[in-house]
């Protein structure tokens, strides 16, 4: 049984500036992942060394990085999910903390509970003495600019959110026991309103994981996430006979022609097959299994990177 | 085709002296869920009507009599979902508000978003006129108490699911109108003594309730965590999807929860030909369905009492 990592950027129009450093992210992060599994760690140790290597890239919309909220603050929401035992963690809305996948991990693991909110998610993480951080330090200039740029030209039509930035960043991984677990993470889309909630804390849609069909994380746009449960809805797919990659493609056809939204999927199965699609103009992606590094940006792209062992970690 | 409401007040232990309350409240609420229907509105009008009056009933963990959280506050959950168009409004941690339910329809008809929590769900309802209520105004005598007694040292604190299976839990409702239009909706006050900011199925598409006019809606209640672990409300709905009547799916999903993840629960099922079904693996769940001028309702397993929808309560 052979252990699978498979990363996620975000999927969305990734401009010509930011794909190169996008697709090296996601490379490093899946590098960072299996590098876990290989010493013969778990798929939940796994996806979260991978997403909090994502969120400490300014270059994503999660953790460091993250987009602004309405009132100019950051807001950030994060799930894991370990599919031995469905047991699941997730924060929404929580500011000062630069990795909010770890800290929902710790509301899986420390509490008796799945979901924290807001002030209450910040509160629990003071009392595990969790570091927090000026939520100033996880937003980057450009950010301020662009978040400036998008308050002086907002109006009152719903704007076109399929153009929107929805570089979440998420990963799967099945470990060398057969364990699927997965995790995502996010500060959400730009000038959301405060204590807008979109998928990536909420079971079922920004994730799921289960040994007995397989693990996924989505990207794109939240609000349709949610509306057709996506991550849940592969899964179900995949319950019914369908590979991970059709799977992936008809749930997400499904999301952009029931609710006219778009976004992305990776996806891992207990027995090691993974699959990264999207709908969108773009998607940052980057697999690792026994055959070596994988990523891709654009569609129908699958590129294999002929040595990689610089990029695992020492 | 026969529009439904099928409505539900919780599943765990109902306690004895509180049981008459209970049952009389959902009927009530199926009763002026039924009212809207007969009279051709929608399904939406219908479970956001039908669960208002159970936040407004102090028998039930939801707006008034919503069970407080570790600090003695109300926190609350609430869900709508449109079967049509699978538009969905959802509040988590809302605050001083005396009709989430009310407040997360606002969030679908009104904003670009699915789900606002805690504080930008209060600013938001401040900004379409939604009133703040006095904190002490939702609290109950009895809530209170359960929240002293929970306290306690070795009383479980909404640790194991016999702890909050003692008491009554959320409140929601699925229906079906004329138009062949589902809706589901969902309230609580949630899990008695939570961590402040804890969150549970309710505010969870496809965990507290989901709508699809394709298939059925559906809405949970039980315990919280055991039900977004399985995504209960779209579970269910898989099951129908793949041939399953509405019975027979609700029982399915309510029996892997208990054997995969250790929950109890119960649900309120509805399918868009009008079958409907209120299942429950947990010891008790008020529930009542008006159909056809027949209010349907009960609370132990096994029970089903009739009586036409005229006739007083």
């Amino acid at each position: 049984m052979s252990a699978v990592m498979v990363v996620h950027g975000g999927a969305w129009a990734i401009p010509h500036d930011l794909a190169e450093a996008s697709v090296d992210g996601v490379k490093v992060a899946a590098c960072e992942g299996f590098s876990v599994l290989q010493r013969g760690g778990s798929a939940l140790d796994a996806v979260e060394a991978a997403v909090r290597a994502l969120e400490d890239n300014t270059v994503f919309d999660a953790g460091h990085g993250a987009v602004l909220n309405a009132d100019g603050e950051v807001e950030l929401d994060a799930i894991i999910m370990d599919g031995r035992t469905l047991a699941s963690g997730a924060v929404s809305s929580v500011n000062n903390i630069a990795n909010p996948v770890s800290l929902a991990r710790a509301v899986m693991e420390k509490t008796a509970h799945v979901l924290l909110t807001s002030r209450g998610a910040n509160l629990f993480a003071e009392s595990i003495g969790m570091a927090t951080v000026p939520g100033d330090t996880l937003v980057t200039e450009n950010e301020r600019k662009a978040w400036r740029k998008n308050k002086n030209f907002a109006t009152e039509v719903m704007e076109d959110f399929n153009c929107q930035a929805h570089d979440t960043v998420g990963a799967v991984a099945v470990d060398s026991a057969g364990n699927v677990a997965c995790a995502t993470s996010t500060g959400g889309i730009r000038n959301k309103m405060v204590g807008r909630v979109g998928d990536s804390s909420i079971i079922g849609a920004g994730g799921y994981a289960d040994n007995l069909i397989g693990a996924v994380s989505c990207t794109g746009h939240g609000e349709s996430i949610l509306k057709v449960t996506l991550a849940r809805l592969i899964l179900s797919h995949i319950e019914q006979g369908k590979s991970l990659a059709d799977a992936s493609q008809l749930s997400l056809q499904y999301m952009g022609d029931r609710v006219r939204g778009a976004g992305g999927a990776i996806a891992v199965s207990p027995s090691g097959q993974w699959a990264a699609t999207f709908t969108t103009e773009r998607m940052a992606w980057s697999a690792v299994d026994h055959d070596g590094l994988w990523y891709g940006l654009d569609p129908n792209e699958r590129l294999k990177e002929q040595w990689y062992d610089h990029l695992l970690p020492l | 085709m026969f529009p439904v409401v099928v409505v539900h007040g919780g599943a765990g232990q109902v306690p004895k002296e509180r049981s008459e309350g209970s049952s009389l409240g959902v009927r009530m609420a199926a009763r002026a869920g039924y009212a809207i229907l007969r009279g051709g509105g929608s399904s939406m009008d219908a479970v956001v009507e039908a669960v208002s009056q159970l936040e407004n009933d102090p028998f039930f963990n939801a707006g008034r009599g919503s069970l407080l959280n570790i600090k003695g506050e109300v926190e609350m959950d609430a869900i709508v979902m449109d079967g049509k168009t699978l538009g969905c409004g959802a509040v988590s941690a809302v605050l001083n508000i005396a009709n989430p339910i009310r407040l997360a329809r606002l969030v679908m008809d009104k904003t670009s978003h699915v789900c606002l929590t805690a504080e930008g769900a209060n600013r938001f309802a401040r900004s379409v006129g939604v009133p703040e209520v006095p904190p002490e105004s939702l609290v109950t005598e009895y809530s209170r108490m359960c929240w002293a007694k929970n306290l306690a040292p070795g009383t479980n604190r909404g640790d194991s699911q016999m702890s909050q299976m003692g008491k009554m839990g959320t409140v929601g409702a699925v229906a079906v109108d004329r138009q062949g239009n589902v809706a589901c909706a969902t309230s609580t006050g949630g899990v008695a003594n939570k961590m402040e900011g804890r969150v549970g199925d309710t505010a969870c598409i496809g965990s507290g309730g989901y709508a699809d006019n394709q298939v059925g809606a559906v809405s949970s209640t039980g315990y919280g965590e055991a039900i977004m672990k399985v995504n209960l409300a779209r579970l269910i709905l898989f099951h129908m999807e793949q041939g399953q009547s509405v019975e027979a799916a609700s029982g399915l999903g309510l029996a892997y929860m208990e054997s995969r993840v250790g929950g109890l629960g119960g649900v309120v099922t509805v399918d868009p030909q009008g079958h409907w079904a209120a299942r429950f693996s947990s010891l008790q769940m008020a529930w009542a369905a008006a159909q056809k001028d027949t209010l349907h309702y009960g609370m132990q397993t096994g029970e089903d009492f009739t009586h036409s929808i005229d006739d007083p309560l």
